[in-house]
């Protein structure tokens, strides 16, 4: 009797273990699976959302299953935060998903379907959008992603504070503000509107390069092969970065104390926000205060940084041709149109650049005003994607130190500009 | 007869032998019962850390071929100033939360291990904090430090006084950190403590209470000396936990203002995940390794390995 309950003991712990050791693992080779073969395939799409893009993807997404029933296609939404990790994670482990939504395009450049032999050549698919961006999907005759929608920096202001203060934004382009003026109209608003911060500059390098621009300055090079992050112009405008901190007109707390700056702006208390067009649609809902957007100030030279987000899929999936098969329907005119009309973003494509957005028509004037004033440099710069993805982190930090007071704004720079030669070093 | 001895002695050789596969199925089922933890610690942490050991030789980036590059990663490591930094970073905190955990939960133990009222609501209390995610600790204690949106910025502001940079003060976020982390953890050593405790024979303090032992010798003879094994372990725990500080630091500061509060393992996995670096964070975690295990093995010889003299 013992001997029988010890051998079930037994073998109920070892049924356990093996549903565990079973359950842990992954039957699929990939994160995509199928055959191409006319059998039902599952295309795993890695997806951040910033406002209501998930919930039009999913639209797009049903659409497509319809005229396609041997697709499924499974929307696996990751916070953005974790976003880059979670998708490095799955490449290194040999399990990439057949498409992700991507911002730095040259991370993963190397694990890319090339696309191009799916889309009719480079010339035929580039000519569909925006000049400015090829870099970031382009990679040595290769298509390594489909442009979605472009980004814009501006700002995004109080309407409520500043109509309190008194203080009228510039309406055309013909009037913004210099970075003095506006200097002074955010003193009155918290002075006068009640405003407890002031501008709001998000915590990336690419929003500080908006200002770097504005001063003249660059990261690298017109041709990219050095960097230019350290000249005059780059250390006058992170001192000016740093000034703006110390007198209180851009708080401490989002660079320094790690504080969420949308969260800040939908408090109602802050005077504006520096940050990129796909913030209208998460602000879409703030009922609490009137907000707007306006020019962003000018320095030398007005500026704002083009961005974009880009459909990418993935070598290695066994469903490559499905794959690349739904990156091309997401390209087409209408299914981008849709996307971005409904996500309230910009479009990459040229012949999308009218959409009848409900809501803010007028602000996307404002943010496409502010890439059209944009140099080209900036475009060069964040297209320069295999270098610039490995120094944002390192720029990011620099900033951090000066505005710190560790270091210098020069002593900074020359760092990050050390670092940068290295990752240019390396791309060669 | 004869074969009567002979079927007698066979009988006898077969009990033996059913005696001793018993024997040998009994010693093994020992095994068994670990078997599942260590098939678990050997695939999660063995094969990883052996792993993890060869990345350090090379330079893999997590995406392409991986290179073997000798010892360049433990040179660059060594040289590397900000590694040092932030290893002084870890080792300051791990400075202040050690003592000050150990002093707390042993004071609340030796506290709550006397009848009290309430004391089962007051162990609760303590032990509480220790259930809930670090990640949710530090997202907490943002909710009452943050400059902007914090309970206690309010409550100064409220009262007329200037609010106080909790979070982008370097001073300030450390002891930020130091709080949450005691609040987080000392319910889990209370516990410790408390086990420790109640093992000291109240004996002990019955004779020296006749004797006419004051409380404060009491607590110096009788019980430091009975809960070296108890505080061993707890030195050791939390040493370990302090230099693998990650999770509630990323939550309430995220290694800000300017690095400050950054500790070896949000390093680390910066390096490692953010930067693409695996070979070098590899490196860098094999350092922190043999620092941890020289660590514990000054701490071993100077406690005697926790042995009661």
């Amino acid at each position: 009797m013992k001997k029988m309950l010890r051998m079930l003991t037994m073998s109920l712990l070892a049924a356990v273990l093996l549903i565990g050791v079973v359950a842990c693992s992954d039957s699929s080779k990939s994160s995509g699976t199928g055959k191409s073969d006319g059998k039902k395939v599952t295309l795993d799409f890695l997806w951040f959302t910033d406002g209501v893009e998930g919930d039009v993807m999913r639209d797009i997404i049903k659409d497509y299953q319809a005229s396609n029933k041997n697709v499924e296609v499974k929307l696996i939404e990751v916070a953005y935060q974790d976003y880059t990790t979670k998708l490095k994670t799955m490449i290194a482990g040999g399990k990439p998903p057949a498409l992700a939504r991507v911002t730095d395009t040259g991370d993963f450049a190397n694990q890319a379907l090339d696309l191009a032999p799916y889309v009719g050549g480079v010339d035929k698919f580039t000519s569909q959008f925006l000049p400015s961006i090829k870099p970031y999907y382009v990679k040595k005759d290769k298509i390594i992603a489909t442009p979605m929608d472009v980004t814009a920096n501006g700002i995004i202001y109080n309407k409520t504070l500043f109509k309190k203060a008194g203080v009228d934004v510039p309406q055309s382009p013909d009037d913004v503000w210099t970075w003095d003026e506006f200097e002074n109209a955010i003193k009155q608003v918290k002075e006068k509107g009640g405003a407890k911060y002031g501008l709001l500059v998000d915590f990336t390098p690419h929003r500080y390069s908006t200002l770097l621009y504005e001063f003249g300055g660059s990261i690298f090079t017109k041709d990219g092969s050095a960097p230019a992050i350290n000249n005059k112009n780059g250390v006058v405008a992170l001192d000016y970065f740093k000034k703006l901190h110390k007198d209180g007109i851009i708080p401490e707390s989002v660079w320094l104390g790690g504080e969420n700056p949308n969260n800040l702006f939908r408090s109602g208390t802050a005077a504006a926000h520096l940050a990129g067009n796909w913030m209208l649609s998460n602000y879409k809902d703030i009922n609490n205060f009137e907000w707007g957007v306006t020019y962003l100030p000018k320095g030398e030279i007005r500026s704002s940084v083009p961005g974009g987000k880009y459909v990418m899929g993935f070598q290695k999936t066994g469903v490559e041709k499905e794959t690349a098969d739904f990156i091309k329907y997401l390209a087409t005119k209408e299914v981008n149109a849709k996307f971005n009309q409904d996500s309230l973003f910009l479009s990459a494509r040229k012949d999308n650049n009218e959409l009848n957005y409900s809501f803010g028509k007028e602000m996307f004037k404002v943010f496409s005003n502010e890439l059209e004033n944009t140099p080209e440099v900036a475009a060069t710069d964040w297209g320069n994607q295999v270098v610039i993805s490995k120094v944002t982190t390192d720029i990011r930090d620099a900033v951090v130190e000066v505005l710190s007071g560790g270091e210098s704004s020069k002593e900074a720079m020359d760092k990050v500009a050390e670092k940068l030669k290295a990752a240019i070093a390396d791309s060669k | 007869m004869e074969r009567v001895i002979k079927q007698q002695s066979k009988m006898k050789t077969a009990k033996q032998l059913s005696f001793q596969t018993d024997k040998r199925k009994r010693q093994m089922v020992p095994y068994l019962f670990v078997l599942p933890n260590f098939v678990i610690f050997f695939t999660f942490i063995v094969v990883p850390a052996f792993v993890g050991l060869y990345y350090s030789f090379t330079d893999y980036d997590g995406l392409s071929e991986m290179n073997f590059v000798g010892i360049e990663n433990y040179k660059e490591v060594f040289h590397s100033s900000e590694y040092w930094n932030i290893f002084a970073n870890t080792f300051k905190y791990a400075f202040a939360v050690v003592p000050l955990i150990f002093i707390c939960s042993l004071g609340i133990a030796i506290l709550l291990i006397k009848e009290i009222k309430a004391k089962g609501f007051f162990r609760a209390i303590f032990y509480w904090p220790t259930m809930i995610s670090a990640i949710i600790v530090g997202v907490a204690w943002k909710w009452i430090f943050g400059d902007s949106f914090g309970v206690l910025n309010y409550l100064i502001e409220s009262l007329g006084f200037t609010p106080i940079k909790w979070l982008s003060d370097p001073v300030f976020a450390n002891i930020t950190v130091v709080v949450g982390t005691i609040w987080a953890r000392i319910g889990f050593f209370m516990v410790i403590f408390m086990a420790g405790l109640q093992s000291i024979p109240t004996s002990y303090y019955e004779a020296a209470q006749m004797d006419g032992a004051s409380k404060f010798k009491m607590f110096w003879s009788i019980t430091l000396p009975l809960l070296k094994p108890t505080s061993f372990l707890v030195l050791i725990l939390l040493l370990i936990e302090s230099f693998k500080q990650y999770p509630l630091v990323l939550a309430l500061t995220g290694g800000g203002p300017a690095k400050e509060t950054t500790f070896l393992v949000q390093y680390i996995y910066e390096f490692g995940f953010k930067k693409g670096e695996l070979g070098y964070a590899s490196a860098m975690s094999v350092v922190l390794f043999v620092v941890i295990v020289i660590f514990t093995v000054i701490q071993f010889k100077w406690t005697k390995g926790g042995t009661i003299d």
